[in-house]
């Protein structure tokens, strides 16, 4: 199905003003936008708990065991 | 040549403008970019709470900005605030029309905001003593399908009418729509600069749009059916898709094109939601087969499962300090996993 199609006027000269906007963007190599999302990984890895694991006396979620006084 | 025929060359021309200048970027995919990047570690997550009582199927939910509370909408006809570290439910809003799809807590605390198949947008102050319905957002003419506040006086919706909106909360109208999906808008994520957003439709596509001047900047193919989930990458230079094709993609914004697909042969149901760590390493996502599927962002690899609903896993969200994903299904439960 192409999506841009349409016999509806209004939506095809939508689609084409669209087309020609997206035809003058500016894009970078894959390769360069690839380093930087894998630098910024990198770089906030220390800092994200899902990844570095929590341990159990700072984890909010985790039910606290209780304590009987005998 | 008539004027519909000279528009279908022109797009077509353009259009091989477009892919000849994709190409050209394409000089390489993430994985091989990470290639020499360590793996995630396999994720081996707990459920630490399930907070049960939705008597129904739950729809949505979201996260505070202050890491404790959340909201959560089932079509049992309630949205329901919880404190994620209790377990404990702090407030229960009755809904008018128990059709919800979506729920979003304002970056403040003070609102909430709810809407379905009754096509509006309804916004519930939390801090009057008892909750007030301030605004019902109302000119979308079709389903609300995602709705996300900017702050307490602009919020914007996806609309099941293929439309979507920011509206101003003092005034309760639309300030800007914005209009070019040709399918259902089923999802959207603001960048994390709030100046722009985007939104995932059953046309198949993401379209990125600036908020101020209601342009569609940037339009991402690949998906084969409805994009259900959307979400910012945390550097704002990506976004992560989720859609019923069983896939899940990886967009970046400056190349303008996929850069990674996140698919199994074994898996053959639809992507219902998804939600990121903070690094963005990890991606979780939520299908239709009850699962939660953890994977590498970078390499394209799963790297873990959350299981333990017994229905379809319909929406995710990680808290803004990362330190837990919460996982609402179908079988009227949330999951809290660390």
């Amino acid at each position: 199905m192409d999506v841009y199609c349409s016999n509806n006027v209004l939506q095809a000269r939508r689609a084409v003003e669209q087309l020609r906007l997206e035809t003058e963007l500016q894009r970078i190599k894959i390769s360069a936008a690839a380093e930087q999302l894998v630098q910024y990984c990198q770089e906030h890895r220390r800092a994200d708990p899902l990844l570095t694991g929590i341990n159990a006396s700072s984890n909010p979620f985790k039910d606290k065991k209780t304590c009987v006084l005998l | 040549m008539g004027e519909m025929e000279q528009m279908k060359k022109e797009a077509e021309t353009l259009k091989t403008q477009i892919e000849a200048a994709r190409k050209a970027a394409n000089d390489t995919d993430m994985a091989s970019a990470a290639s020499g990047v360590a793996p995630a570690p396999r994720v081996q997550l707990k459920t630490r709470k399930t907070l049960k009582g939705h008597l129904a199927k739950i729809y949505a939910m979201h996260w505070s900005t202050d890491n404790r509370l959340m909201v959560s909408a089932s079509q049992d006809g309630k949205l329901l605030i919880w404190d994620s570290h209790s377990g404990n439910k702090v407030n229960a809003v009755p809904l008018k029309s128990s059709w919800v799809m979506t729920c979003a807590y304002a970056p403040s605390g003070n609102l909430v905001a709810s809407g379905g198949l009754d096509n509006m947008c309804t916004v519930y102050n939390l801090k009057t003593p008892v909750i007030k319905t301030v605004k019902e957002l109302d000119a979308h003419t079709g389903y609300l399908s995602c709705t996300r506040f900017l702050s307490d006086t602009e919020i914007l919706t996806a609309s099941g009418d293929t439309t979507c909106a920011l509206w101003d909360l003092e005034t309760g109208k639309q300030k800007t729509v914005f209009l070019n999906h040709v399918g259902d808008c089923m999802c959207l994520s603001l960048s994390p600069d709030m100046n722009s957003f985007v939104s995932g439709a059953c046309d198949s596509l993401a379209k990125l749009w600036d908020i101020r001047d209601g342009q569609c900047k940037q339009t991402f193919q690949g998906h084969t059916s409805d994009i259900n989930a959307i979400s910012f990458f945390p550097s704002g230079n990506a976004i992560i898709t989720g859609s019923d094709d069983c896939a899940c993609k990886m967009y970046d914004l400056r190349a303008d094109q996929e850069v990674i697909c996140y698919q199994d042969a074994a898996l053959n149901s639809g992507v219902t939601s998804l939600a990121l760590s903070l690094s963005g390493r990890l991606i979780f996502a939520g299908y239709d087969d009850f699962n939660c599927n953890i994977w590498d962002s970078l390499k394209g690899e799963k790297v873990g499962v959350l299981s333990g609903h017994d229905n379809r896993v319909s929406c995710t969200g990680v808290p803004p300090d990362g330190m837990c994903v919460c996982t609402g299904s179908w079988d009227s439960f949330l999951k809290i996993w660390n």
